[in-house]
């Protein structure tokens, strides 16, 4: 059983917002962003996060990278809590942990050479003679497939899928081991998708590298992951082996997410286009429910149960409980 | 009628040409204005260290009073004293050049550090402090300013382009506030961050060096412009370079007197020379503001 | 197949880009034909060019040299004309090897001909809908008055309660709730779902022959992008419109079109029946197609190799577009036997099967 290097528990994260312009003080609203997230994940291993936009993924991400101050809760990494570091070991810590941003230039300053680039995050960590650099460099590049011409461009003359691999290149340069992959694939297109794709596994498998690998692409992250934990409303609400999620879904937003899927519809083609859910449900809005589940409101199960009192009560909101081998879900009802 | 003509060359082979061959003639030619009177400028103090001067600009010559242009030894003529007018127009701006460098240093540095610390911190009170500091600056009227200082202490150039420098900061500080917030918005900074580089590499390195420099340029360009122009003003009114020293502004005020007998020439030639120097800064700076922040095509 | 509604031949909108001094041919030689009552999906990666054809065809481009040839037939109950008749007045053109090298163009005089003939088509015969509808939509007004203002223009409604009550009509049908409550909400007080249905509303409620869909699911979570596709589905089976869907999905599509068009580089590479192109099995398709198709990231695709078949090397820059085959460089199925050609003669569409057509030489003699 390889060891477990990271560890979250507990974790919240709030954002405040002030009610009014004349407000002053106390007059904070709190949006719960992430509220009581608790995972882990072992050395090489992907682990997937998908849920809609708003949900708190991202934000997980960057609060694990501590780019966002957590408001409770714990991350444990590599053994140590890193909850509480300060400046200076936090940079230590970089050099450990890294993220690949959804914004292929996110990375890239705009004026410097891609040469330069990787040269400076070489040597952010590591002091090397100018020769080892260059090894280094012409390593980096082999790893992620890039031609040594592109080395003396700018930014803006790559393309994006050379841009994603620069980027990949600068975050495998420090040396990382865990990597935070927020929407790795979202702006690329088809074709280029699937390189970054097979890049990012054949990493890990040469590498050894953990992923936490951020996504709305249900395709790809079932493709990726060995584990997917899927979020709604800044909680887990399933959590278990990709296959399993993927084919054997429990919480019913869990299924609505995969049947959404225009291409597992796609294959009624021909019939007249009919849909199962089309009515049913109506549109989602966001609303926040008060108390109980949150998804009893767009909930289907909530709906045929007949609006049963044990999921709007505060009560008894759901917990991740275990229903068969590792496979936990959050559902009173769970199908 | 628009036209649009492909370079020839090989299809598939055009890449990013160098920034001088994709910049519009006219600002080549703004930037080229520019640099002559920048060259003319320096020209001036290489004529003054190696005494190339035709005359000494102090000497008076009281049988040679108010001669008019082309006079032999005396190409623009003379002025009220006899004195060579070629020659205190070339020695004139250097009344203005190192104290405008003072004053474009002063403006630049202040400017940068506020700008930053309003700009890079996420925290509120910084800015809004900033802020408050800036209005306060801004809501001076300038000259009245200048003419307390000058009244408290006394009429030295290097006092008016201490405030000239002062006054300035807070547009400076707001261009690389908006700069760095514009910059945040392209997450590299924060990407920065996550790799783990120390906190003055990249305000220094990532934000200043290379993305900071063309807007310092065209400040400290513009900046320079705008010092000439204060001095002149002051000098005009008296407050400026005191007599005997030249600058241009006391030369228009001193020729002013005889402008209306006929004497044009001990005012215009100053009045030119500033016209053309003060373009030739803004020019300048306009220039290199399209072409480096490439701000004509957007 | 029935008579074309749209007919769009040899069409060429370019671009210049000054840094570079060259053209950037966005869409170069483009084909298409869309029948009365069907829905043609155009598939194709960013820069291929998909984008640029729709704007062509509703006379929304006005920057230089934007489009310089072609004809776009537009053949309606109501309207029938080429909507770039006598455009080619404006536009002085100077080719080499077949390619142009010098455009000169009186860009005024274009666009004030363009403008005179679009606004009688615009809206009323050709609406459109955007990727942004948040952006699509002025946010000073609310979403049911914009969408009366356009029936007001564009139908035989006129008055102010008949508009309503349409405008109304309109936003049930495309599933928003409460409709009379929405109907007062300004753009950003709606989901962007929601903001989408609004969207469609507003382009069908002209009433218009065909409807040009760019990229209509983008960018929206997967259950709403489901929804949105359902109702496009659904309107497409009452209303029985003729749809340019124009996607980077082909699931969506997939879904969707009864004919398909890809495009790759600014052309159309293989046009033909939804069915036969989008079918798993590789003969008969032009390789492009069938790489897009394997490339595509799911569980099927990795199954029994472990790995995705990727198609190698980076999408076609149009500003650099190569003598041969425009996919000639990322091609994994060239022959020996065709090598030469590919690398050095583009290939043009002809027909492989019967309403198929395809831009490869693997398929000529």
């Amino acid at each position: 059983m390889s060891k477990t290097i990271l560890e979250v528990i507990d974790l919240k994260k709030h954002f405040f917002q002030r009610k009014g312009l004349f407000s002053l003080g106390g007059q904070q609203r709190s949006i719960p962003a992430v509220d009581g997230v608790s995972f882990y994940l072992k050395e090489n291993e992907t682990v997937g996060l998908v849920g809609e936009s708003g949900c708190g993924k991202t934000t997980i991400g960057r609060t694990i990278l501590r780019l966002e101050k957590p408001t409770s809760g714990r991350i444990i990494f590599d053994g140590t809590d890193i909850t509480a570091l300060d400046t200076d070991e936090l940079r230590k810590l970089r050099g450990k942990m890294q993220m690949i941003f959804q914004d292929l230039d996110a990375a890239l300053n705009p004026r410097m050479r891609i040469r330069e680039i990787l040269n400076e995050a070489i040597t952010v960590h590591h002091k090397l003679t100018g020769a080892e650099v260059d090894k280094r460099i012409a390593e980096l590049l082999e790893q992620v497939n890039l031609k040594k011409s592109k080395l003396s461009n700018f930014p803006h003359e790559l393309s994006g899928g050379e841009k994603r691999r620069v980027g990949v290149a600068r975050v495998l340069s420090v040396g990382a081991q865990f990597l935070v992959a927020d929407e790795p694939t979202s702006a690329l297109d088809v074709s280029i998708q699937a390189q970054v794709v097979n890049l990012l596994r054949d990493l890990q498998k040469q590498l050894g590298l953990s992923f936490l690998f951020i996504s709305h692409d249900l395709r790809v992250v079932e493709l990726v992951s060995h584990k997917v934990a899927v979020m709604y409303l800044g909680k887990i609400v399933e959590m278990g082996m990709s296959g399993r999620i993927a084919n054997k879904a429990s919480h019913p937003y869990t299924h609505i997410l995969w049947s959404s899927l225009v291409e597992k519809q796609s294959r009624e083609v021909g019939k007249k286009a009919k849909s199962v859910q089309a009515g049913k449900w109506g549109v989602f809005d966001f609303e926040r429910p008060l108390e109980g589940c949150r998804f009893a409101p767009r909930c289907p199960v909530y709906e045929a149960k007949g609006g049963p009192d044990i999921c709007t009560n505060a009560a008894s909101e759901p917990v991740l409980r275990e229903i068969e081998g590792g496979h936990q879900v959050a559902c009173h009802f769970p199908l | 009628m628009k036209s649009y003509t492909q370079i020839s060359g090989e299809i598939g082979e055009f890449s990013d040409l160098p920034f001088w061959k994709k910049a519009d003639d006219i600002d080549l030619a703004y930037v080229g204005y520019g640099l002559f009177v920048v060259t003319l400028v320096i020209l001036s103090y290489f004529l003054g260290a190696f005494n190339l001067l035709p005359h000494d600009p102090q000497d008076i010559n009281l049988e040679l009073m108010m001669a008019p242009p082309l006079t032999s030894g005396h190409l623009l003529g003379t002025d009220f004293m006899g004195r060579d007018m070629l020659t205190r127009l070339i020695v004139g701006i250097q009344a203005y050049f190192l104290p405008g460098l003072l004053a474009i240093f002063i403006a630049l540095f202040f400017g940068t550090v506020l700008g930053v610390l309003s700009g890079y911190p996420a925290k509120a009170g910084f800015d809004t402090g900033i802020t408050y500091f800036a209005n306060l600056v801004d809501s001076f009227p300038r000259l009245v300013l200048i003419l307390l200082v000058i009244a408290a202490f006394k009429p030295d150039i290097y006092y008016i382009m201490l405030v000239v420098g002062i006054t300035n900061i807070p547009a400076v500080a707001s261009h690389i506030k908006g700069k760095i917030l514009f910059l945040k918005q392209k997450n590299f900074i924060e990407a920065d961050i996550a790799l783990g580089l120390p906190t003055r590499t990249i305000i220094l390195k990532h934000i200043l060096w290379h993305n900071c420099r063309s807007i310092l340029i065209i400040q400290a360009t513009l900046g320079m412009g705008e010092a000439i122009l204060m001095e002149t003003s002051l000098s005009y009114l008296g407050f400026g370079v005191q007599e005997p020293t030249p600058s241009w502004g006391n030369m228009v005020q001193a020729g002013s007197n005889y402008f209306m007998k006929g004497q044009f020439w001990p005012s215009t030639a100053p009045s030119l020379a500033i016209l053309f120097t003060i373009l030739g800064f803004h020019l300048l700076g306009d220039g290199l503001n399209n072409i480096l922040e490439g701000k004509r095509n957007k | 197949m029935t008579a074309p509604l749209l007919k769009i031949e040899d069409l060429r909108t370019y671009f210049y880009s000054k840094s570079k001094q060259a053209f950037i041919r966005s869409v170069d030689n483009v084909n298409l034909e869309i029948g009365k009552g069907e829905t043609l999906g155009v598939v194709g990666e960013s820069g291929s060019g998909k984008s640029i054809t729709a704007l062509s065809v509703m006379g929304l481009l006005s920057a230089g040299p934007g489009v310089i040839t072609g004809k776009i037939g537009f053949k309606s109950d109501r309207v029938q004309k080429n909507l770039l008749q006598d455009l080619d007045d404006f536009v002085k053109l100077t080719m080499k090897d077949g390619k142009v090298m010098a455009v000169q163009k009186d860009e005024d005089g274009w666009q004030e001909r363009s403008e005179h003939r679009m606004s009688k088509v615009r809206g009323k015969e050709i609406s459109m809908i955007f990727q942004n509808p948040k952006q699509s939509m002025n946010p000073f007004m609310t979403v049911g008055r914009q969408i009366a203002e356009a029936v007001q223009l564009h139908t035989e409604y006129k008055s102010e309660q008949a508009a309503k009550e349409r405008a109304l009509d309109w936003l049930d049908r495309v599933k928003i709730d409460t409709p009379r409550l929405r109907f007062d909400n300004h753009p950003f007080g709606l989901s962007g779902g929601m903001c989408q249905r609004a969207m469609i509303a507003m382009a069908l409620s002209c009433e218009p022959s065909l409807l040009i869909a760019d990229e209509p699911t983008t960018g929206l979570d997967a259950t709403i992008q489901s929804k949105i596709v359902d109702l496009l589905a659904e309107l497409k089976a009452d209303l029985g419109i003729t749809t340019m869907l124009i996607s980077h999905d082909i699931s969506i599509i997939s879904r969707l079109s009864d004919t398909v068009a890809v495009m790759y580089g600014g052309t159309v590479v293989e046009t033909g029946p939804a069915k036969s192109i989008l079918a798993k099995k590789d003969d008969q398709k032009h390789p492009y197609t069938s790489a897009l198709l394997t490339s595509i990231p799911s569980a099927e695709n990795i199954r029994g190799k472990g790995y995705l078949q990727a198609i190698e090397g980076d999408v076609l820059d149009t500003i650099n577009i190569p003598a041969g085959c425009r996919f000639y460089g990322r091609c994994n199925r060239v022959t020996d036997r065709i090598r030469e050609r590919c690398e050095r003669q583009e290939p043009d569409l002809r027909e492989i099967a019967p309403g198929h057509k395809a831009r490869c030489w693997l398929y000529f003699d």
